[in-house]
């Protein structure tokens, strides 16, 4: 999947705000795809614009999403429904509380899932919605299922919905953040499950986490994500070993220091921007320890370093 | 199981306010003003006389006790003979309720039909014409009163286009025009609250949760959405019962038809208290009832209610 400068701006109260200001982005097959940044950079919005799922007041201005030969942007929102979600990709939303539906027990929506894709007869589905439930090692699955989303703890409605769009079977997983409600063992399980799977399913993963530690196990690749732009693409390997956008530097360096938690990150001075009325130029420019008189006028673009390796500064 | 302890509970719940329903029912008409025996007698009747027709009727007993009987003669079935008519209550309103019956569940089926397709779709083109034509149309059945939206409607199907027969009963079109009457009147009150229910619900999680798993649209709506709002909905069904009950005695007179409103209306007009109070009485039960039913339906919709075994 490639994404090639992508747009998309809310329409808000306040005036426009632009949320995504030129995405650029690839996610190779077969890999696990990290995209990291602080909380309101439009990670989120990254995911719902590639599942055609974005909110009422959003609009895309620009951009292609080139998915196996085609641009998921000119596809109707039939097609997106028959052809794409589900089947090639599906996303675990961020807020798994109010992913599932309160009225329907898991096995219903599990069941949802199957019916659409696999063909099988009612008997063996039982057995498949049992089978994406220990995938993600929830225990006794056979009662679970029967439950309703209430009668779970917010970890177990977080592994539910994994096992849900797992059920779909999709080619590319997006994965948002989906290890926020899990305590720090559970969690650990669970990237060890996700792990497992990428060994045994041809499966590629998107995965939007503030968690640098969480990605640095899990990802081949990571996008590091600013103020809406992609200001550095580049390996797992290369991330700690040399990162070149200042933002990542300080990223980086944080989690090597106390502190592995973007959210609590205190070594960036300055605030992340409101996007609303963004910084004219980089928009890292007022937090940038290295900046340069340029850095305020113009936008800089995306250049390769090496290979895969490509960063977004004038000073680079 | 559980759910039955859910439904004993409620039904328990209920008992006080059936007792409150009877208290307010006998007493509204004992201490509102006019004397029943006067009416019938006539200005010129001697005191002895309207004494002694007092005493027949029991109405010389101090309150509580005739209260008492009273209860005691409902349980037995028996709500009492109208002065009036000189017959059993229960024989007068059963000659008429079936004819209410049907104007109230034909009114309700067009008015929730009606009102959940113009709200669901409302909502789902939301700020389109259609939206605002929905929103248009709600408040102009609302302003116009029923009964004159009961006489245009006989007027221009009944007088001039003779469609449907203009007065009385006679067959399934006689129903079409009176059920019209109350089905557009109250289709407003489920067309406003289902656009709103949709809307709010339609911008939940599990809804973009369905659609990333490739479940189809209109799926997602019949499927997931509806049955979410169906809990509000059928609060408001139970809310709208008694309003639609009302408007079926007005279209019931306009329309000419003999049923419990005509019976009800003319009764309160003659101080037939046995029978406005045997009316009453079972216009507030059957609220109750509805009210009840809301209640067990709820649980069976959303499995929350039964283990909290409340309400949300
Ligand atoms: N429906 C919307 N209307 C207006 N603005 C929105 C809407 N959805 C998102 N935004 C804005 O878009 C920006 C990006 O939001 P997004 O949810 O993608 O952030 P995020 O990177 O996922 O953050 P977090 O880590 O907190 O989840 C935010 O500034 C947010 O305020
Ligand atoms: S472009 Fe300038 S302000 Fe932006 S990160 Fe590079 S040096 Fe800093
Ligand atoms: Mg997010």
């Amino acid at each position: 999947m490639r994404i090639e400068d992508l747009q998309v701006a809310f329409s808000t109260e306040e005036g426009p705000v632009e949320a995504l200001d030129g995405v650029e982005l690839t996610i190779h097959q077969g890999t696990f795809h990290g995209l990291i940044g602080e909380t309101g950079c439009g990670k989120s919005v990254t995911g719902q614009t590639i599942m055609g799922l974005l909110d009422n007041n959003a609009r895309i201005k620009k951009g292609r999403i080139m998915y196996r030969e085609q641009d998921l942007l000119k596809l109707s929102s039939r097609q997106m429904e028959r052809q794409i979600r589900g089947n090639e990709i599906a996303m675990i939303f961020q807020d798994p509380g109010s992913s599932l539906n309160p009225l329907f027990t898991i096995k219903n929506q599990i069941e949802e899932a199957i019916k659409m894709y696999r063909p099988v007869p009612r008997e063996r589905r039982e057995g498949l919605i049992l089978e994406a439930l220990q995938q993600v090692k929830l225990p006794d699955a056979r009662n679970l299922m029967h439950r309703y989303p209430h009668q779970l703890s917010g970890g177990m409605k977080q592994r539910v919905m994994i096992a849900m769009m797992l059920a779909c079977n999709p080619r590319l997983l997006i994965a948002d953040e989906p290890t926020t409600a899990l305590d720090v063992s559970i969690q650990a399980q669970f990237i060890k499950v996700l792990k497992d799977l990428k060994d045994n399913l041809d499966l590629t993963i998107l995965y939007i986490t503030h968690d640098l530690a969480v990605i640095s196990e899990l990802c081949d690749y990571v996008s590091v994500m600013y103020a809406g732009r992609i200001v550095e693409n580049l390996s797992m390997y290369d991330l700690f070993r040399d990162p070149c956008h200042p933002y990542t530097e300080k990223l980086v360096n944080s989690v090597l220091g106390v502190s592995t938690r973007l959210d609590q990150l205190e070594e960036i001075p300055g605030s992340v921007p409101r996007l609303i009325n963004p910084p004219p130029g980089c928009r890292f420019h007022p937090r940038c320890s290295e900046v340069l008189p340029v850095c305020s006028q113009e936008v800089p673009l995306l250049k390769e370093v090496k290979g895969l390796h490509s960063v977004a500064c004038h000073r680079r | 199981m559980n759910k039955w302890g859910y439904v004993g509970k409620r039904l328990l719940k209920t008992i006080p306010i059936i007792i409150g329903v009877t208290l307010v029912t006998f007493l509204i008409l004992h201490l509102s003003p006019g004397d029943p025996v006067r009416i019938m007698l006539g200005p010129y009747a001697t005191p002895e006389t309207v004494a002694a027709l007092r005493a027949q009727y029991g109405l010389d007993q101090p309150l509580p006790l005739q209260y008492f009987s009273w209860l005691g003669n409902i349980a037995q079935g028996d709500l009492g003979t109208s002065i009036r008519y000189n017959r059993p209550v229960t024989e007068l309103v059963q000659a008429r309720i079936g004819i209410t019956l049907t104007l109230t569940l034909a009114g309700l089926v067009i008015s929730v039909t009606l009102g959940s397709i113009l709200g669901i779709l409302a909502a789902l083109k939301q700020n389109s014409w259609l939206d605002y034509l929905c929103t248009f149309q709600a408040m102009f059945w609302i302003s116009i009163p029923g009964f004159w939206l009961a006489i245009l409607l006989l007027y221009i199907f009944g007088l001039q286009l003779r469609w449907v027969p203009i007065a009385g009963l006679s067959g399934f079109a006689s129903v079409i025009l009176p059920a019209l009457t109350i089905g557009l009147q109250e289709e407003a009150w489920f067309a406003r609250p289902m656009r709103a229910e949709m809307l709010g619900v339609l911008n939940e999680g599990y809804i973009k949760a369905a659609r990333a798993k490739g479940v189809r649209y209109y799926r997602v709506v019949g499927k997931h959405a509806l049955r979410n709002v169906m809990v509000p909905m059928i609060t408001m069904l139970a809310l709208r019962l008694p309003w639609v009950i009302a408007g079926s005695v007005v279209v019931e007179v306009v329309f000419a038809w003999g049923g419990m409103g005509s019976l009800l209306v003319n009764s309160v007009l003659a101080r037939d208290y046995p029978v406005v109070q045997g009316i009453l009485l079972i216009i507030a039960l059957s609220v109750v009832l509805a009210n009840l039913l809301a209640d067990l339906v709820y649980s069976l919709i959303d499995p929350r209610i039964r283990v909290e075994g409340g309400k949300k």
